[in-house]
């Protein structure tokens, strides 16, 4: 008989099938159309981010600042718009910002040679700064209800929001690249030994840059649709992004320490801290307890592989001797 | 001569330092009221509770581990003084509650990244929501006001000892004495061994799991302190007390010459590091700089900071190399 071998990725996708089943017992609100809807549209952002920053952490690196670059993103547009820019252009004016906050990324870790855990606390904080800096206190609540309405409605005839076009569009590509290209086993080359890929003629530096702009671009994005979604752009927005962008992705079975990982892993835990939060949420229990789960099954994704490690060697170890 | 100012310069705070008091002394110029004395003060008591907090993250950033639950713990701890102390209750009882949260949320990190050999960053980014979680749960939308804050305490956070504030005076005695430690206890020089070169430090026989632990119990327990200082400072607490404070923790580490590769770093350049933060942003609100800048700044600050660290590393390390030769 073949063994199954398992993964956490596995693993995520048993925990999603069992929650939706379990939620659906739980409470009646949970599974229809409205509600899957609300669940897909909250998590939207999340989704788009968590693809690039699977491979930038596969990689190796890592990015804090995707938070502020989302607020960012979505400042501009509002500032753009307050400015009397039309809004298509506006849109455009989010996304090469969130281009442009990658591109200052990459530089730094790729050309000054920093630690992208402390350059982006750094941009973190710059990022933030300049939405306060171009909005001051003043959110833009103003923007064109045909655009925001794309933010808010279901596709017609379907329960599904507008921003699961985009979902699964990028992450059919994001799937493509990281399994079935040649940039995909660069990236796990680069993860598991930067070294032996410099040394195999993998380019390294151009990789990890493409990869911090490809992220800030996904982030921009995220602020599009964080835009559309609550039809204002306000200087607070997104705080602590980053962190539960990165949290689903080591929750989704991608290591802290690069070279391990899978997109479809990844977009399920995205999915099922989703579905979590709303049986919660329907269940009435507080946003709290919420917390103390998130962080607790971003625990169990790393004890349980490590775990299960653990007694593989003590296996080996009893049938060598 | 210029031998000794080489020499100078490659002490890491050193730089920091000179960066401290040239934004000092030019808005002290430009604006007198900055170096007047509420301007110390104000200064001293809003770099009280960093300080204390980056002591503790500057052992766990030393051996090449970050610790992300200290805004929690810290919310956590000045909540629990409030709730569990009253206002009867003295120094004793503050500093047993600080200690009993802060060593358990320290020792629970510990165990699971010294033991169970799990990534420091996701274990504690885990406990920094539990503890949040636990926290507003306990919390809900109360508020610990100023009548609820033990006495002793608030006498802290509100007086001087010759115009240095109190809590100020403690965070500086708590970071005098780790670097102290730092520079002089053979399992506190292990940290540095640990943090710039991990599996070469295991063979040289370190007992890395048990240092690694008892640097997270250190940091939980400066946390638990922290939390105390903030309740003092603030006089007040709610369940948003200490909502991101670790990255402003990290930042003042990296600002201050610990670098988050490990290695090297000293809990007083840490400290140099805070106020160099500080005083930055009460610069910018003294010199009339509009106060949504301040954030933008203090970016550009850290960015500049391990550039600069980054360079002046590039620079020391083939003297180093020439010397053991």
């Amino acid at each position: 008989m073949k063994r199954i071998n398992f993964t956490w990725d596995k693993g995520i996708l048993v925990l999603l099938v069992l929650t939706i089943f379990v939620g659906s017992f739980i409470t009646p609100y949970f599974a229809n159309a409205s509600n899957m809807s609300f669940v897909i549209q909250d998590i939207g952002e999340f989704m788009l981010m968590s693809i690039p920053v699977t491979f930038l952490i596969i990689a190796g690196e890592i990015d804090l600042s995707i938070g502020s670059t989302v607020c960012l993103s979505s400042a501009s547009i509002g500032y753009s718009y307050r400015h009397g820019i039309p809004f298509w252009f506006c849109i455009i004016i989010g996304l090469v910002v969130g281009l442009l906050c990658g591109l200052i990324n990459g530089l730094l870790v790729t050309k000054f040679g920093l630690q992208s855990l402390a350059v982006t606390i750094g941009t973190l904080a710059l990022f933030r700064g300049l939405c306060y800096v171009l909005l001051g206190n003043q959110p833009v609540n103003q923007l064109p209800s045909s655009y925001t309405n794309l933010g808010s409605n279901a596709i017609p005839h379907t329960f599904f929001p507008y921003v699961s076009i985009l979902i699964l569009i990028f992450g059919a590509i994001g799937w493509f690249t990281l399994h079935y290209s040649r940039i995909g086993r660069w990236t796990f080359a680069i993860g598991i030994n930067v070294e032996a890929a410099k040394f195999s003629g993998i380019p390294v530096a151009r990789m990890k840059l493409a990869l911090f702009m490809i992220t800030g671009l996904m982030a921009g994005l995220a602020g599009v649709v964080y835009t559309f979604r609550f039809a204002s752009a306000s200087p607070d927005g997104a705080t602590g992004y980053e962190l539960s962008v990165i949290a689903s992705v080591l929750f989704g079975g991608v290591s802290i320490a690069g070279g391990v990982g899978t997109i479809w892993g990844v977009m399920a835990a995205v999915l099922e801290l989703g579905v979590i939060r709303s049986v919660l949420q329907l269940s009435n229990v507080s946003a709290n307890t919420l917390l103390v789960v998130s962080g607790g099954l971003l625990l169990l994704s790393v004890a349980v592989p490590r775990a299960i490690e653990i007694s593989r060697n003590r296996r080996k170890l009893v049938s060598k001797s | 001569m210029t031998k000794y100012v080489a020499k100078l310069l490659n002490i890491r705070e050193i730089p920091v330092l000179i960066a401290l008091l040239i934004v000092l002394v030019v808005t002290g110029i430009a604006n007198p009221q900055f170096l007047s004395r509420s301007g110390a003060q104000d200064l001293f008591l809003g770099v009280a509770v960093i300080a204390t907090l980056s002591v503790g993250q500057t052992f766990v950033i030393t051996m090449r581990h970050v610790d992300l639950s200290v805004g929690s713990t810290a919310g956590f701890t000045a909540y629990m003084i409030g709730k569990e102390s009253g206002d009867h209750h003295g120094l004793i009882t503050c500093l047993f509650v600080a200690l009993t949260i802060g060593l358990l949320v320290g020792a629970c990190n510990g165990f699971m990244v010294a033991y169970l050999k799990l990534p420091s960053l996701v274990v504690t980014l885990s406990s920094l929501w539990i503890v949040r979680g636990l926290f507003n749960q306990i919390a809900g939308g109360n508020t610990i006001t100023d009548f609820q804050v033990p006495v002793s305490l608030g006498y802290l956070g509100r007086h001087s000892f010759l115009d240095v504030p109190y809590i100020f005076l403690i965070a500086i005695s708590l970071v005098l004495f780790a670097t102290y430690v730092m520079r002089n206890a053979r399992s506190a020089r292990d940290l540095y061994a640990m943090g710039s070169n991990p599996p070469a430090s295991a063979l040289a026989g370190i007992p890395v799991a048990r240092r690694t632990f008892f640097a997270f119990l250190a940091c939980g327990a400066v946390s638990g302190l922290g939390g105390a200082i903030l309740l003092a400072r603030f006089h007040s607490a709610d369940s948003n007390s200490g909502l991101g404070l670790e990255l402003n923790v990290i930042a003042a580490c990296v600002v201050g010459g610990v670098a988050i590769a490990g290695g090297v770093g000293t809990p007083l350049g840490a400290l140099i590091g805070a106020l160099l933060l500080q005083s930055i942003t009460l610069a910018l609100g003294a010199l009339g700089v509009s106060q949504f800048w301040q954030l933008a700044v203090n970016g550009t600050l850290l960015i500049s900071a391990i550039s600069l660290d980054r360079y002046l590393s590039l620079r020391v390390k083939p003297t180093r190399i020439l010397r053991a030769e």
